[in-house]
């Protein structure tokens, strides 16, 4: 290998031992094309293998890895090494409890995911028989881009509501809540409505816009937000012309 | 590492088996990187809410009579209004571009059979009519419509 040195300044926390999170320094030789990642499986695999990180596909598609590089949300499976200066800060997502060094909890995005109903719903099923549920090109364009989310996290690392309103939906999840109901096969929208009005909801979203700025999949989940707002205000108005809950 | 995140941040609603670090804020939040104009963005809020208490002054100085009306006038001439007055007109032009380059994504795609037209063409017509409505209130309090 043959590379420079960098210095790693990783965050580390035990929860049997440190009573508060900790920095340590490693100084390692890398390779020019190394990710971020890299260098912390070879910090593991050859200096310290008591340091705790998550990484699964190395190809930016399971959203396993992300951290906080130099203080920015980061997948560091995509994150280039040779785009840091010679000193390296890692640490856990911000916004997140940490379970241990660079893992965090991540059960209350699963609690905020389950409330946005993220899967097809239909008022009644239609019978095998009868076939398939067919969508254009078109319809299927409508919400493709929001279903490209990885649930990586980096999105509620950056958002400043996420720090502030514990209750807050957050980007990822109204994201996927929106992208059902924009999807031509679901009519699941009114249900999903009112959670999106309720308690964390949609107008809690100041547009900060770092949710879309930090992406690594281009979902901008700013933009749906901001969409389900627009949707949330006209399904609150049609309400009053259109009742809900009766029999079609 | 950022300052304190609300302790219940990304919480899970069962209780967890082992104790946790709790969460941080990001380190650049709320004057570093990209939250700067968004910290900024936010705190135009207050220049609004002293616009509206001078707006209440004038309104009251106008029933007062016109003497407490011409001293109204005299004291707006002062340099420190003038400069407040700037400072208003800086926090409106940069609210106004920074919601006119995110507003045209937050349209729905599409709001029963209606689709949006364009985001040029959104654009376009949001700092047209902006533009329009400064233009008229221009005329307005400069007497050229009355």
């Amino acid at each position: 290998m043959s590379g420079s040195k960098k210095t790693f300044v990783i965050t580390r926390f035990d929860p049997d031992r440190d009573e508060a999170p900790r920095q340590q320094s490693y100084e390692i030789e890398v390779d020019p094309r190394w990710k971020v990642l890299d260098a912390l499986n070879h910090i593991k695999d050859e200096v310290d293998p008591s340091l705790s990180h998550r990484w699964s596909c190395r190809m930016a598609v399971c959203g396993s890895c992300g951290m906080m590089v130099d203080g920015k949300p980061s997948l560091t499976c995509k994150d280039s090494l040779a785009d840091h200066g010679d000193t390296v800060e890692v640490a856990p997502l911000a916004n997140f409890p940490v379970v241990r060094d660079l893992v965090v909890e991540l059960e209350g995005f699963l609690d905020k995911l389950k409330q946005v109903k993220p899967w097809i719903i239909r008022a009644k099923e239609r019978a095998v028989e009868e076939g398939t549920h067919r969508q254009s090109p078109a319809e299927h364009q409508e919400f493709k881009q929001f279903s490209m989310c990885i649930n990586c996290m980096l999105c509620y690392s950056a958002c400043p509501v996420v720090a502030n309103e514990p209750d807050f939906l957050g980007p990822a999840a109204i994201a996927l809540g929106h992208r059902y109901n924009l999807d031509s096969r679901d009519e699941g929208d009114h249900e999903r409505q009112e959670v999106f009005r309720g308690e964390g909801s949609v107008f809690s979203c100041s547009y900060a816009n770092e949710c879309s700025e930090v992406c690594p999949k281009n979902v901008d989940p700013a933009a749906a937000v901001n969409q389900a707002k627009f949707r949330a205000v006209i399904d609150w108005a049609t309400s009053f012309v259109v009742p809900r809950g009766g029999e079609g | 590492m950022g300052r304190p995140a609300h302790p219940d941040a990304m919480k899970s609603s069962r209780p967890s088996p082992t104790r946790m670090a709790p969460p941080q804020m990001p380190s650049e939040y709320p004057m570093g990187g990209r939250y700067r104009a968004y910290t900024l963005f936010d705190a135009t809020g207050f220049v609004y809410l002293l616009v509206g208490l001078l707006g209440v002054r004038v309104v009251w100085a106008l029933g007062d009579g016109p003497v407490a009306w011409a001293q109204l006038q005299s004291e707006l001439q002062n340099p420190l209004y003038v400069g407040f007055h700037l400072l208003a007109l800086l926090s409106v032009l940069f609210v106004g571009v920074r919601f006119f380059r995110l507003f045209p994504k937050a349209q729905p795609p599409r709001i029963g059979p209606a689709k949006p037209p364009p985001q040029p063409v959104i654009l376009g017509g949001l700092y047209a009519a902006w533009l329009g409505v400064t233009l008229l209130m221009a005329a307005i309090l400069s007497g050229g419509l009355l």
